[in-house]
């Protein structure tokens, strides 16, 4: 019998776990990163399982307004002899995300993760370099991807959009990143206020034009993503988006992150995804 | 710690405690299970299952409110068959009843529907969606006229012997003219309530929130019409009533069966956290030792109105 609901594979080895704030930091406002530490239970590690592209659901608070946790991408993950620590990076659009920025060091919060289906290559490793692709906030997914295509010597450039030069928050890390896998950060902002002046995708698709990349990995928002899937497909070059959608729960139970798909059907974004082919996406 | 009785029995339908999940708020099965402590359950109400797969409504399908959360899901599911070959078989060791969940568009898909889990072991009871508020086509003419309702109950009635649920909609008039339909069509319990039709608006763009405008409001927000219409029909109809409608807490739970519930289903509150079936029953059985009743059901109906 045909299903029209993709039952896709559980997502595995997530738990709710509660996290102790150690740091807020603003870049400057409305960016803000807070780092969560979940200790060791019993000497196991936590997050040990999580993958580049991964999410958690948080809250700052369980109160009438906001009522639903609220997804984040795992900006960043470090771990030391009995802690781990969980860094998300944030920006500002509401009362959940408001809340979280407003938190300060020893708030104990929810924090239910890692979730979700993170980056995996979608080009077999090449003599081409691949182009990682955020539009402001949706840098978020991209910190750990980078690193793990460094550690795996792959060089990438990091393309960084935005409308004014102050929503490349935190560009100094991916800058970083790239350069230490050879590659380069390039910038755009809608304001000429740094990098080329428009829109990120125009120095990428030079770039393609010249056939410089094997894979694309982006995230940001669904203009941006969908221009980066279009020019995927007009250079051949495949790829992957992490999706933002509105989620009430995370983990696959109240099915309302649908997802449409090439096939038709839907998925969820939050346990098919948030990660999925340039090309399975209807954009 | 002493013990104190949980137990109830809801018409035919006898479950250990008086807490159970809602419908759509946990997809279908054991997914989630050691994560939400689920079998600490009374009983589990799945995803409405129709007879053939529904993809559902394209996004936005949820969009969250001052308490609660409006939803357009749009009745997506597997399909009754796809439920009992695939998930069914994984809960055969799950402590909750199962109640299946069925909706359908026309009267026979119903009956078909309902005579297709009548021998199946493991379907403790029957609830009729015949209110849905996100598809043009799902069940809710049922809900909203009771001569068509009692029709639909009886032919159901004629295709089960399974405890049968009708769960109400509350955008109407009186919820308790439909609930004595559906007693006279040969239901054995009532739910209520469904969501409550709502409506948000993005006032920058100027967009409606939901790709369907309206959606069903579930969450905290919607307690109080849920309590009003549980007293209205408990009291008025005759059959045992099954809460549902903004239950987060312990305190919920008795606030509906002192309004006259016999059990109450746990729905929106699961999204936020999955674990607060553990702490509902924990609470519910420290809140009767402290207040020295002995089973949960002296409390349904006792609301003191002198």
């Amino acid at each position: 019998m045909e299903t029209a609901t993709h039952q896709g594979p559980p997502t595995a080895g997530f738990a709710d776990h509660r996290a102790v704030v150690v740091a807020v930091d603003h870049h400057p406002w409305p960016y803000f990163t807070v780092t969560l530490e979940v200790p060791f239970a019993n000497g196991e590690q936590k997050f040990a399982n999580c993958t580049p592209g991964q999410f958690v659901m948080t809250l700052a608070e369980f109160g009438l307004e906001p009522y639903l946790r609220r997804a984040f991408s795992v900006f960043d993950i470090r771990t030391d002899a009995n802690t781990t620590q969980i860094e998300i990076f944030g920006k500002v659009i509401g009362l959940g995300t408001e809340g979280l920025a407003r938190l300060e060091p020893g708030k104990e919060v929810p924090l239910l993760g890692p979730l979700g289906q993170g980056f995996t290559r979608s080009a077999s490793p090449t003599v081409k370099p691949s182009a990682l692709i955020a539009g402001g906030i949706g840098s978020a997914a991209l910190l750990l991807w980078a690193r793990a295509l460094l550690e795996q010597g792959e060089a990438f450039d990091f393309y960084y959009g935005g409308y004014a030069a102050c929503d490349l928050a935190l560009s100094e890390r991916f800058e970083e990143l790239a350069r230490a896998s050879g590659g380069e950060l390039i910038c755009a902002t809608e304001s000429g206020h740094r990098g080329h002046h428009g829109y990120i995708t125009e120095p990428l698709e030079q770039a393609l034009a010249q056939g410089r990349y094997g894979a694309l990995y982006t995230c940001g928002p669904e203009g941006l993503m969908a221009k980066v899937a279009a020019l995927g497909s007009q250079y051949q070059v495949p790829g992957q988006a992490a999706l933002e959608t509105e989620m009430g729960c995370g983990y696959g139970a109240c099915l309302g992150c649908a997802v449409a798909h090439q096939d038709g059907r839907f998925r969820l974004c939050c346990k098919d995804g948030p990660v999925f082919a340039l090309d399975e996406v209807v954009w | 710690m002493s013990t104190v009785d949980l137990s109830v029995k809801v018409g035919p339908l006898e479950l250990a405690n008086p807490v159970l999940s809602a419908s759509g708020t946990f997809g279908y099965g054991l997914e989630f299970a050691p994560l939400t402590r689920l079998e600490r359950f009374g009983g589990l109400v799945t995803k409405g299952l129709s007879l053939e797969p529904l993809r559902g409504n394209p996004a936005p399908r949820i969009f969250e409110t001052r308490g609660g959360m409006l939803n357009s899901i749009g009745l997506q599911n597997i399909g009754i068959e796809a439920f009992l070959s695939d998930v069914l078989p994984g809960l055969a060791d799950f402590p909750p009843k199962v109640v299946v969940n069925l909706f359908g568009y026309e009267r026979e898909d119903y009956s078909t529907l309902a005579a297709r889990v009548d021998a199946v072991e493991h379907v403790a009871a029957v609830e009729l969606n015949v209110s849905c508020p996100n598809v043009k086509r799902g069940g809710i003419q049922f809900g909203h006229d009771p001569g068509q309702l009692e029709e639909l109950v009886a032919s159901v009635r004629k295709a089960t012997s399974k405890p049968l649920i009708v769960k109400l909609s509350p955008n109407v008039t009186s919820p308790v003219a439909l609930g004595k339909a559906a007693r006279d069509g040969g239901a054995d319990i009532l739910s209520a309530i469904n969501t409550v039709i709502g409506m948000a608006i993005d006032t920058r763009t100027r967009r409606p929130r939901l790709h369907t405008i309206k959606g069903g409001l579930s969450g905290p927000a919607i307690r109080p019409v849920a309590v009003r219409i549980v007293y209205d029909v408990a009291r008025e109809v005759g059959l045992p009533v099954i809460g549902i409608g903004g239950a987060e807490t312990a305190d919920d739970v008795l606030e509906f069966m002192l309004a006259g519930a016999s059990a109450v289903q746990i729905g929106t509150a699961l999204f936020r956290d999955p674990m607060q079936p553990n702490r509902i029953l924990q609470d519910l059985e420290q809140r009767l030792v402290s207040e020295g009743v002995g089973s949960v059901r002296e409390l349904i109906g006792a609301i003191n109105i002198e």
